[in-house]
């Protein structure tokens, strides 16, 4: 029982880690139709940030995770910038779109395998990670309950930003519909920078949490196909549904670990797409295929 | 001709033959995949589990090889070829994904992690040209068949195509079948070529990899493809030397090639209309 309750816990935690990272996937997906690969880019900057920043500096976590949030937030404006607009303003076949995302990713990667060297690098103790005993159930780490916490707090915010300011209703409104966003004054370029920079600030949180937990290095972002397969699940473009999906993903692959084996999880993980795929393609939140394509 | 040049011309081969197979289904008929990878790992594993366990004489395995991959395609191809657009493209991911997750697991059979080793060196010069050679002829003679013209149709409209009469459910089928096989062969051949496999061969940066040079030689033209492959296969070979750099650059060419021309080198013509323009009368 004692070990159930641990592998919730584990699993929530890692699945609000997820939901950081999909909720970003499904904000730049409700806008322009397509799948970002280059998201995993934005969490590995953010980590390197975060980590540099407590190296060189040795500031606190809270300096370092911000100037991480709002570097990660600039890459990811920037990428849109140079990449995806030309593209976007010459064509709306969104293929083309995809594969420059696929690019940028590698392009991203790359450029910390080179500067940062490809060795596995682990985070200054910034996150507590002592054993936090729950009411004599079960004991957890301190950094699960964190990581829970602030996922709270960051997908809470990016809620009342999205339904109580007048950016967050341009976006809603752009999510319904891009081009009549733009033909009732809606500055669509700015916008857009907007919602690529709180896609990274949040990819950047993700990352720094997946950073303490495994460790850092430059291909950490391919993990955020996961967070990917649970925004496809949650619906592409819902954002509540990201978030459940998440959660559902992390209980998931948690359990898999505790219960059945470690090298399942992945395994579990895909069959889980591709089980939605067939069954509901458009997710559990997802609009009808026919009202968004 | 020294080993070295060899060894390029037989990747080369091996490269093309995958992307004649991606370029068909996505080029063609339209079908965006990111997991043909694992059409290439079916084929490479089952031949090479043949010839090493099984004794079979290497060509019939190769053969067999391919099959094992359109097998797996159908059963994979019927009932997620409903999903449009994007969402075969997600699915593909993830079932490519979970094929090499399986060949990873698998202990017993593909030994796992630690990749399959002492593949007989079969893929020589020869062979590697004449399967090139035979499959070329074979999809250049496809592509502009009724069942060619048919998958552009799909590709171009998939409602009017099926209002004229198509099949397009089993044309969508059928063409991811074909392209299965292709990858299929190309993956044990490559198989013979290293004489050794590992599941991390064929992952997900690989299936991109065979998608962006279709994308990246254009779209519907299959000798768009077989130059992207050559300009590909042969840029990352000549930047082997400053190998850190290899994959930058790769990643930026792709980045680029979108931006400044997304058709791709070819659009959608072949080289034979630039052969036959100049004897063409203008009207």
């Amino acid at each position: 029982m004692a070990t159930l309750i641990q592998q919730i816990i584990n699993g929530l935690s890692l699945g609000s880690v997820y939901a950081l990272i999909a909720v970003g996937y499904s904000l730049v997906y409700s806008i322009l139709l397509f799948s970002n690969f280059a998201h995993g880019g934005f969490l590995v900057i953010g980590g390197y940030i975060c980590y540099g920043v407590l190296h060189t500096f040795g500031t606190g976590i809270w300096v370092s995770g911000a100037l991480a949030l709002a570097g990660a937030g600039l890459a990811a404006v920037l990428t849109e910038r140079l990449a995806y607009r030309p593209i976007r303003e010459r064509t709306n076949v969104t293929l083309y779109l995809l594969i420059a995302s696929l690019g940028m990713s590698i392009v991203i990667e790359n450029i910390f395998v080179i500067v940062a060297g490809g060795r596995f690098r682990a985070l200054p103790p910034v996150i507590p990670t002592t054993p936090v005993n729950l009411m004599g159930m079960a004991t957890t780490s301190a950094f699960d309950l964190l990581s829970l916490v602030s996922a709270v707090v960051f997908l809470g915010a990016l809620q009342l930003f999205l339904s109580k300011t007048r950016w967050g209703l341009a976006i809603r409104a752009a999510a319904y519909d891009l081009r009549t966003a733009g033909l009732m004054g809606v500055n669509v370029n700015l916008l857009i920078s907007i919602v690529f920079f709180v896609a990274g600030a949040l990819a950047a949180v993700g990352g720094i949490f997946l950073s303490v937990r495994y460790t850092l290095y430059p291909q950490l972002g391919a993990i955020t196909i996961k967070a990917f397969v649970a925004a496809v699940i949650g619906g592409l473009g819902s954002l509540p549904g990201a978030v459940v999906g998440s959660l559902i993903l992390g209980l998931a692959e948690m359990l898999t670990a505790g219960f059945i084996s470690s090298q399942m999880r992945d395994l579990v993980v895909f069959s889980m797409l591709v089980i939605t795929l067939l069954v509901k393609p458009t997710g559990l939140f997802g609009k009808s295929v026919s009202e968004k394509v | 001709m020294s080993g070295y040049t060899e060894g390029i011309i037989i990747l080369l081969c091996i490269n093309a033959i995958a992307a004649m197979g991606v370029s068909l289904l996505t080029g063609f008929t339209g079908i965006f995949s990111l997991g043909h990878a694992a059409y290439m790992a079916l084929g490479a594993y089952t031949t090479a589990i043949l010839t090493v366990q099984h004794d079979v004489h290497w060509l019939p395995a190769i053969l067999l090889g391919g099959v094992v991959a359109v097998a797996v395609a159908y059963f994979i191809g019927v009932p997620t070829l409903k999903l449009m657009g994007d969402y075969y493209a997600i699915a593909s991911i993830g079932l490519g994904e979970a094929i090499r997750l399986i060949l990873e697991n698998w202990q017993s059979v593909t030994r796992g992690a630690r990749g399959y080793p002492g593949i007989d060196p079969y893929t020589t010069f020869p062979v590697a040209l004449a399967f090139f050679l035979v499959l070329a002829v074979f999809m250049f003679n496809l592509i502009n068949s009724r069942f060619g013209r048919a998958c552009k149709a799909c590709r171009d409209d998939y409602i009017a195509s099926s209002l004229l009469g198509f099949n397009t459910a089993r044309i969508r089928v059928l063409s991811l079948m074909i392209s299965a096989f292709y990858c299929g062969v190309a993956g044990a051949l490559l198989g013979g070529f290293l004489s050794f496999i590992q599941p991390v061969m064929f992952d997900m940066l690989k299936s991109t990899e065979l998608t962006a040079v279709v994308v990246f030689g254009g779209l519907g033209s299959m000798s768009g493809s077989l130059l992207g492959t050559a300009v590909i296969t042969l840029v990352t070979e000549l930047f082997r030397p400053i190998s850190q750099y290899r994959m930058l650059i790769y990643g930026a060419v792709l980045v680029i090639i979108m931006v400044l021309r997304p058709e791709g080198i070819m659009g959608n013509r072949e080289f034979l209309s630039w052969v036959k323009a100049p004897f063409r009368r203008r009207a």
